[in-house]
Formats: structure tokens, C-alpha cells, sequence
């Protein structure tokens, strides 16, 4: 079932068929790993296998040697440049020590990935095994281990709080919980530990980088191609400009392909071997090597509460896996602190998480980076306190939950939003309260999300011929982020999206944007892109009007026309308008729309503010999932899960749609079968999809999927915000929650998987 | 040891000449030219790599290329009828069952086998003909809708 539900929705509902749709249907389309240069060398990485050591040797004689080998280069063939997120933390090629696993101690480039492959296990590494931080808690103890000795010597933001194996502690106070916690009716505490997981993008990354004279181009499957292009010319010390990143298609990322990764490795072997060279990721080095992967978290949980109900105090410790580098994990526990807080009105709060270095793979950004593990574990602990006091979770959460106008844990106050209604609405759709056979169950869950505001900018331009270009810096990661922008032009110009091509992923050809990560493509550069087609609609009704013996500002664009408002029948066609403009000046428009103003929190005392307890244009999102448990062996099977959303104005109905069902999908994966297995000495144990498990379409339950559509002033396009990572943050909280009714209590470890079940079964 | 012989991919032979251990994917992508067959675990289990060997969905990433000859390899770029899409691809388009792309051609060709040996599949059946390509993006819905929708319209 598909509804949406209208409230001052600016924008028709369309049915958008993709730009990229064809190349991607055909076999025509052309991903990173799909291009060939004449030449061509292919890359392959020595990496530490080994999760902590001191490097004793490190020899690359004999490679070098090899022959067939272009280039094999180490920490010292490169600037002693360490970069980070936040912290800076990182080097491309491990110095002195290595960290984990997937640390990259050396690289090589050579005519075959076989010849590649026989030079790096010629490299000798030799090294001193260090003490591996393989537990999350301890690694904070005085006396263990420090992940980075010189962690004090690291350039990072001033705000940040650190100290030894905690990259970044933050807390969020508001009230006096101590007072209220002793004054409630009834205190519930709960632990809860969630594993890590991965990304998993269906495409292995792929780099290919090639040098002409000082310049070099590198084609890579990256979801930030101007933060790529940032993470090589500040470890190769290159200027901008000389500096190009293309990315053909990208076969996914959900985060994990992030960040700065390796272009600047293989750009800097493409130097030495002065060939071009091309890095092909196998799938088990898809998991052992990014530095972005979802962070397992320890939770602890304490909540007061009145008889009647109401939530007086929360308080909330979080220790989070930051993994053996920082990344861009810098904001986590500020942002993981909210998500302990969740969607609800509570007047005394205290939330601390810490984010804590390990021997681990890093963490970064994955898809709500923090959150469907935290609200699995929130919203678990909620149904714990509902029970303790006897009341149904969902009238618990009606009477608890944010609300338009209504003060949020951080001190925000909230414009028009929709949680109330999401939570009607999805309990609605699943039937929520009707009998149930004995084995099922359905479990209700509330997330939240912010929207990220960047600078983004595009260009347009119409061609003599009346076809439409936008240049834009967005990246497109398969959301179908950047195919709306056509929609947006189209609309501002009285065209159609089929008039637009788009040109994009290419640093040097478009302006700044931050790329698919933090939901931000259609939030910012819809703006810019509207704002780069207003420019060119000016010009449109400044020569109609001239034509037309008219006022400019009685022009109206409609239907592939330019006409006099109030007569359709006097009109000229924008062919014929760009034609014109064609043998003058030119229809090139650009934009660059500021950001909505900051939203601000009032009462709330922060450590290690980092800017994450305000948000602008929140979005909102109620899951209720059925579910059923085969009570002889533990495993669970999601029957349907009913999704209703806040994410404001609703663009493009499809790709939303697909957006929630992709995010759901990949929330189930997270509830029940994805987490990283270590070993005691930090490695992964599942570094495979034999072993790693996603879900299959056998697995897949129909989803239901409603909007609650509420135009949001001062937020992304005709009231639009964000969407791609807000479907992901509920769905794995509400199986835990129907698995919980079914087995008594609940599975206190994320993934719940079969085994973990049957065990609390037996507790 | 190579091995010089004939492919038949998308009805044109393709001479070719390689070693006895190179996977179909490989020659595929690397020899044949043709890169709309993706590699996406090397490991049987995501199905980006999908083709029909004489109609059969085979992973060919776990498929040695000297297997294949004498046998009629159809991938991504011989679904196409000349310059007209298979309804499979177009309504795998309007449906909005396309996000980042890259399991679609496996999942494409593992939907045609599916319609081949079924003309009308249950949604269960399509569920479970597709179970060997993985999609991370979609949820699944909207290419099981676009499955069954070809169905009917190839039924007429």
C-alpha cells in the first residue's frame, strides 16, 4: 500500500522516470571499474594484517625489483601529511605503527593485478605485536592501551573534548535529572549493546588516475567528489585546480564510500610509474578497509517516570566504536547523545557519549550514522518503561513524543512537524491493536533525523536549440537525488525535466557541493539549481517581453511557452526566445542559494558542542512491523512493516517511496542477520557476503508507505527536506520491539540474530 | 595454459584467446568489451554478474570461460531488442526499480530466465527467482511490481 497524505504540498505529484534510467538499464552506463586507459597498470595494497604493532622492517627492494613493477611506494614516497575529518589522525601509508587490519602499509603498481599481487608478497613487514583494544568499554580504563600515543599532538577543533582513547566526548544537560529521577514514580534502567556493520554498497570501489604533465584526472567511485579532491591535494600538497575527480556511475555507497579514500595512493603511484593506474577493490577488501563503517555503541539507559505516564528525567551513557582513526566520525557523539534523548518531551536530561578508539576498522558515516542502532536501543528501553507502568507503548509515545510547537529534550522548540501523525498513520496502516496470532507480533518505533544546510552550487544554460544543461557539483549515488534537479529547472522555466541533461560528478566542470552524503543533494542544491534557472527565467521574460510589447514582470513561463499573463494565446516559444538569445546574450544561469537559518536550542548546557543539539527542519518517522517468531529455533520473519514519514514537502513520490523501501530493507538486514564478528585479536571474522548476510528479495516483506506532507518554511526546495538516511533509523527499533512482546523481554544485542533470540528466549 | 576458441555472446563469436583458469565474467568484461555484466563479490552470492548461458542464469564470475563454448551467452547488451528495450528493462525503469544500477543488468537477466521457464509468476515465485541478486538500494519492491507487470504484458 502507497498513500500520501496532502498538506500544503507546493509541487504535483509526477512520475519521474530517471535521466539515468537508460545506461543503467542497458549495460551502457559506465561505473568506475568500467573504464580502460591505454596502458594502464593495476594497483594492489600490502595492508598490516594485524589489528596493532610497531613496524620493525619494512622492505620493498625485492618488489621494486620485480619485473613488470612500475611503482611500490611507502610513507616515505609521499608527504608526512596527516589528514582527518576532525581529527587528524591519519596518513595515507601507515608510519611506525599500524592500527587495524585494514591499514595500508604499502602500494604497488604493475602491468597485471597477478604481478601486482606477486610484489606486494614480496614486500617484507615485519613488526612487534602492541596490546589490541578489542573492547569498546575498557579501551577507556586508565592504564589500557592508547590506540594513538601522540593523540595529544593531533590537530583537531578546539570544541572537541578528548582525552587518551576518547576521540570526542560531548554531553547534553538540561534540568536537574539527579532531583527528578529521585522524584519520578518509577526509574527504569537498561543495558544494550549494538555490534557494528557495514555499509555494503553492491559495487566494490574502483579508482583509475591519470597524469597529464602537472595536472591528473582520477575517475573513482566516490559519493564526495570535491571532498576527495580536498584528501589528495592535502596529502599529495597539489592546488585545487590541478586536481580533477570524475565519477562515472556509482554502484551505491550509503556512506561508505565517503570521505577521502584512495585516490590520492593511486594518483600518487600514477606519478611514480607515469602511467595510468587502476585500483579494483575485491569485495572482502570492500569490508576490511574503508574507514566507514556503522559504529557498534555500549548504552545505558535510566528514565523517570510519573504514574500517569509522563517522562520526567532521562539519563543516557553511550560509548561508541570510533574504530582505529577518526574519520568523519568526529560529530558521533554529540549526534548519538540526541538519538539517547530521541524525539521526546523530557525537561531534565542528561546524555554523554564517548567515542572511543579501538583496534577496530574505523567508523564514519554509514547511512544515519549513529542512529537505527540508537533508537533500536531507545525505543527497546522505551517499551521496557511503557511495560513497567502498564501502559500501551503507542499511547506512551502519543503522550511522550515532540509535537508541533512543543519544547524537544535539547530545549528546540519545533515548528509544524508531523510525529503525531506518523504515529497514527503507521499503526494505523499495520493494524496495530487488532488480535494477532500467538507466534506474531507488532513492534512500534519513532525515529528522528536532521537536515544538513551546505553551500552547493549548479549552472544552466540554454542552447540555441532550446535544450536545457545543469552543471551541478551534486553527486548522485543511486537515490535519484540529481535526476530531480531536471524536475526543479523544468518547473521554474515552464519546461520539461526531458528538456534538461545533466552534467555532473566532475569537479572541474561544476562549482562546490558536498556531495550524497547527509541526505543534503535536493536539500541544498535544489536550491541552487532553482535559483540558477530563476536567473535564466528573468532573461526568458526580459525578451519575451521585448517581443511581446509587454512588462517583464507580466511574463509567465508555462508548458514550453513564454505569454502575457491572463493571455495564453500571446505568446512566443522559448525555443524561439533561446534562439534569439542564441546571436546575443547568452541564457547561462547560476545559483548558489544560502542556507536556511541555524536552529537554536535554549536551556541546554553542552560539553564538546559540536552544533548537533538544534536542528533545522528535523524529520520524523513512526515503523510498526509485524512480525513472526518460529519459537523453536529463534528465527524471526518480518511480515510487513508500515512506515509514515515526516520529511516536509515530497519532490519526486517515486524516488521517495524507494528511498523509504531501500532504508527499510537495509533497517531489517540491521535488526536481525548484519554485524561485524571480531576475533580476540580484532580482525573480522565475516569479511564476506557467505557470512555477512543481507537480505535477499525471498527475504523482503511488502512495505507500506506513507508521507505526512507538511510544507517546512526556512528547509530545502518548496518546503522540502531531507529523506535518504531518515527511513533507516526506525525499522530495526520496532522488530526489536515486536520481538520483545513474542519473547518476554528483549534481545539486548543488535543484530538480534537467530541465536541471540533463542538465547533470551531461554533467559 | 591459454586456450584460443570461439564466444558466442549476444549471437556475434568472439575469438578469444585465454588462459584455462579465467573466469566468464573476466573474459566477458575484459576480452569480449562488453562491461555491462558487473563483479560484485567474485563469490557467487550477489548476482551482479548474472548472464544466461543457452537461456540458463549462470553466475559468471564461478563459470570458467572455456565452459561456455558452443553455448549461446546472452548479457545485459543482448536484451535489447535492436534499438526497442525489453519491457523487463522499461518497466524496471518506470516502476522506479533503478537506483545506483548496479545489480540491475544481473537482475534483468535473472528476471528474463525467471519469465522464460514462468510467463506467470506468483509474487512469491518472483521473490524467489530474484533471491540470487542482491540489491541494496531498492527494498525489492518496485522490481518484483516491474517482474510482474512484465508478465502480464508479455501474456497480452
Amino acid at each position: 500500500m502507497t498513500a500520501t497524505i496532502k498538506k500544503q504540498s507546493k509541487t504535483p505529484a509526477r512520475r519521474f522516470v530517471r535521466a539515468d534510467g537508460p545506461d543503467k538499464v542497458t549495460g551502457s552506463g559506465r561505473y568506475a571499474a568500467d573504464m580502460s586507459l591505454t596502458g594502464a597498470l593495476a594497483a594492489k595494497f600490502r595492508y598490516a594484517q594485524v589489528s596493532h604493532a610497531r613496524i620493525t622492517k619494512l622492505d620493498v627492494t625485492a618488489a621494486r625489483a620485480m619485473p613488470g613493477v612500475f611503482a611500490v611506494l611507502t610513507a616515505d614516497d609521499v608527504p608526512d601529511v596527516r589528514f582527518g575529518g576532525m581529527v587528524q589522525d591519519r596518513t595515507l601509508f601507515a608510519r611506525d605503527v599500524v592500527r587495524f587490519e585494514g591499514e595500508i602499509v604499502a602500494a604497488v603498481a604493475a602491468v597485471d593485478a597477478d604481478t601486482a599481487q606477486r610484489a606486494v608478497d614480496a614486500i617484507v613487514f615485519e613488526y612487534s605485536p602492541l596490546p589490541v583494544v578489542n573492547d569498546v568499554v575498557s579501551a577507556l580504563e586508565p592504564g589500557t592501551q592508547l590506540v594513538h600515543e601522540d593523540w595529544a599532538s593531533y590537530t583537531a577543533p578546539g570544541v572537541m573534548v578528548r582525552k587518551g582513547n576518547d576521540a570526542s566526548y560531548a554531553s547534553i544537560a538540561r534540568g536537574d535529572v539527579d532531583k527528578a529521577l529521585a522524584e519520578a514514580d518509577f526509574v527504569v534502567k537498561s543495558h544494550y549493546e549494538s555490534d557494528g556493520c557495514h555499509a555494503a554498497p553492491i559495487e566494490p570501489r574502483a579508482v583509475v588516475a591519470q597524469w597529464e604533465g602537472n595536472k591528473v584526472t582520477i575517475w573513482t567511485s566516490t559519493q564526495v567528489p570535491f571532498d576527495a579532491r580536498a584528501g589528495v591535494c592535502e596529502t599529495l600538497e597539489l592546488p585545487n585546480n590541478r586536481v580533477r575527480i570524475i565519477v562515472p556511475h556509482l554502484g551505491g555507497g550509503f556512506g561508505g564510500k565517503c570521505g577521502f579514500h584512495y585516490e590520492a595512493h593511486i594518483a600518487a603511484l600514477a606519478r611514480v610509474a607515469k602511467r595510468p593506474v587502476k585500483l579494483v577493490f575485491s569485495r572482502r577488501e570492500e569490508f576490511l578497509a574503508p574507514d566507514k563503517r556503522r559504529e557498534g555503541i555500549v548504552y545505558d539507559f535510566e528514565t523517570g517516570v510519573k504514574a500517569d505516564g509522563t517522562i520526567t528525567a532521562r539519563k543516557a551513557r553511550l560509548v561508541i566504536d570510533n574504530g582505529a582513526y577518526t574519520s568523519d566520525a568526529g560529530f558521533f557523539s554529540q549526534l548519538a547523545a540526541m538519538h539517547a534523548l530521541g524525539p521526546y518531551k523530557i525537561p531534565n536530561v542528561f546524555a554523554e557519549a564517548s567515542l572511543a578508539y579501538t583496534n577496530h576498522q574505523p567508523s564514519g558515516s554509514v547511512r544515519a550514522p549513529t542512529a537505527p542502532q540508537t533508537c533500536w536501543a531507545l525505543e527497546s528501553h522505551i517499551d521496557e518503561v511503557a511495560n513497567k507502568i502498564g501502559m500501551d507503548p503507542v499511547a506512551f509515545r502519543k503522550l511522550n513524543a515532540v509535537d508541533t510547537g512543543v519544547e524537544g529534550p535539547s530545549g528546540q522548540t519545533y515548528g509544524e512537524i508531523g510525529v503525531q501523525q506518523c504515529i497514527d498513520a503507521a499503526t494505523s496502516a499495520a493494524g496495530y491493536g487488532q488480535p494477532l496470532p500467538d507466534d506474531e507480533a507488532i513492534g512500534v518505533a519513532i525515529g528522528w533525523w536532521p537536515t544538513f544546510a551546505s553551500a552547493s552550487g549548479a549552472y544552466i544554460k540554454l542552447d540555441g536549440d532550446g535544450s536545457g544543461q545543469i552543471i551541478t557539483g551534486a553527486q548522485e549515488c543511486g537515490t535519484g537525488a540529481v535526476m530531480t534537479l531536471r524536475q526543479l529547472a523544468a518547473d521554474e522555466l515552464g519546461m520539461q525535466p526531458e528538456d534538461f541533461e545533466l552534467v555532473y560528478q566532475d569537479t572541474s566542470a561544476a562549482p562546490y557541493d558536498m556531495g550524497a552524503t547527509g541526505s543534503q543533494t535536493l536539500f541544498n542544491n535544489g536550491r541552487a539549481v532553482i535559483a540558477a534557472a530563476g536567473q535564466i527565467a528573468d532573461q526568458l521574460r526580459e525578451l519575451a517581453a521585448n517581443k511581446l510589447e509587454a512588462a517583464a514582470a507580466d511574463i509567465v513561463l508555462a508548458d514550453g511557452m513564454a505569454h502575457v499573463a491572463g493571455s495564453p494565446d500571446r505568446g512566443v516559444a522559448i525555443t524561439k526566445l533561446a534562439a534569439t538569445a542564441a546571436g546575443g546574450e547568452l541564457l547561462i544561469g547560476h545559483g548558489s542559494g544560502p542556507p536556511p537559518p541555524a536552529a537554536t536550542a535554549t536551556g541546554s548546557t553542552c560539553v564538546g558542542d559540536i552544533g548537533m543539539t538544534a536542528w533545522r527542519a528535523p524529520q520524523f518517522s513512526c515503523h510498526a512491523v509485524r512480525v513472526r517468531l518460529d519459537r523453536d529455533t529463534g528465527v524471526v520473519r518480518v511480515l510487513r512493516v508500515s512506515t509514515a514519514h515526516d520529511s516536509g514537502t515530497i519532490i519526486n513520490q517515486v524516488g521517495a517511496q524507494g528511498q523509504v523501501e531501500g532504508g527499510v530493507m537495509m533497517g531489517i538486514g540491521q535488526a536481525l542477520t548484519e554485524g561485524t564478528q571480531y576475533d580476540d585479536q580484532g580482525n573480522q571474522r565475516n569479511a564476506a557476503l557467505l557470512e555477512y548476510k543481507l537480505q535477499t528479495c525471498a527475504d523482503a516483506p511488502p512495505i507500506d508507505v506513507q508521507f505526512i506532507e507538511i510544507y517546512t518554511p526556512d528547509a530545502g526546495p518548496h518546503g522540502a527536506k531531507s529523506l535518504a538516511e531518515a527511513p533507516n533509523v526506525a525499522t530495526a527499533a520496532a522488530i526489536g520491539n515486536a520481538i520483545a512482546k513474542l519473547v518476554g523481554s528483549p534481545v539486548r544485542r543488535l543484530p538480534m540474530t537467530a541465536e541471540r533470540v533463542w538465547g533470551a528466549m531461554q533467559s | 595454459m591459454s586456450e584460443s576458441f570461439n564466444l558466442n555472446v549476444n549471437g556475434v563469436d568472439y575469438p578469444v584467446n585465454v588462459e584455462q583458469d579465467r573466469n566468464l565474467l573476466s573474459v566477458i568484461r575484459g576480452e569480449v568489451g562488453l562491461t555491462g555484466t558487473k563483479e560484485g563479490c567474485d563469490d557467487c552470492e550477489c548476482g551482479a554478474c548474472m548472464v544466461l548461458l543457452d537461456g540458463q542464469p549462470v553466475n559468471s564470475c564461478s563459470y570458467l570461460a572455456v565452459q561456455a563454448q558452443g553455448r549461446a551467452i546472452t548479457t545485459i547488451e543482448g536484451v535489447m531488442d535492436g534499438e526497442v528495450m525489453h519491457p523487463l528493462q522499461r518497466n524496471i525503469l518506470e516502476e522506479g526499480g533503478v537506483q545506483c544500477g548496479f545489480c540491475t543488468p544481473g537482475m534483468i537477466l535473472s528476471a528474463h530466465a525467471l519469465l522464460q521457464r514462468n510467463d506467470a509468476p506468483s509474487e512469491e515465485e518472483v521473490r524467489i527467482g530474484l533471491s540470487g541478486n542482491l540489491c541494496r538500494c531498492t527494498g525489492y519492491t518496485k522490481i518484483v511490481a516491474a517482474v510482474q507487470r512484465t508478465a502480464v504484458e508479455l501474456r497480452g
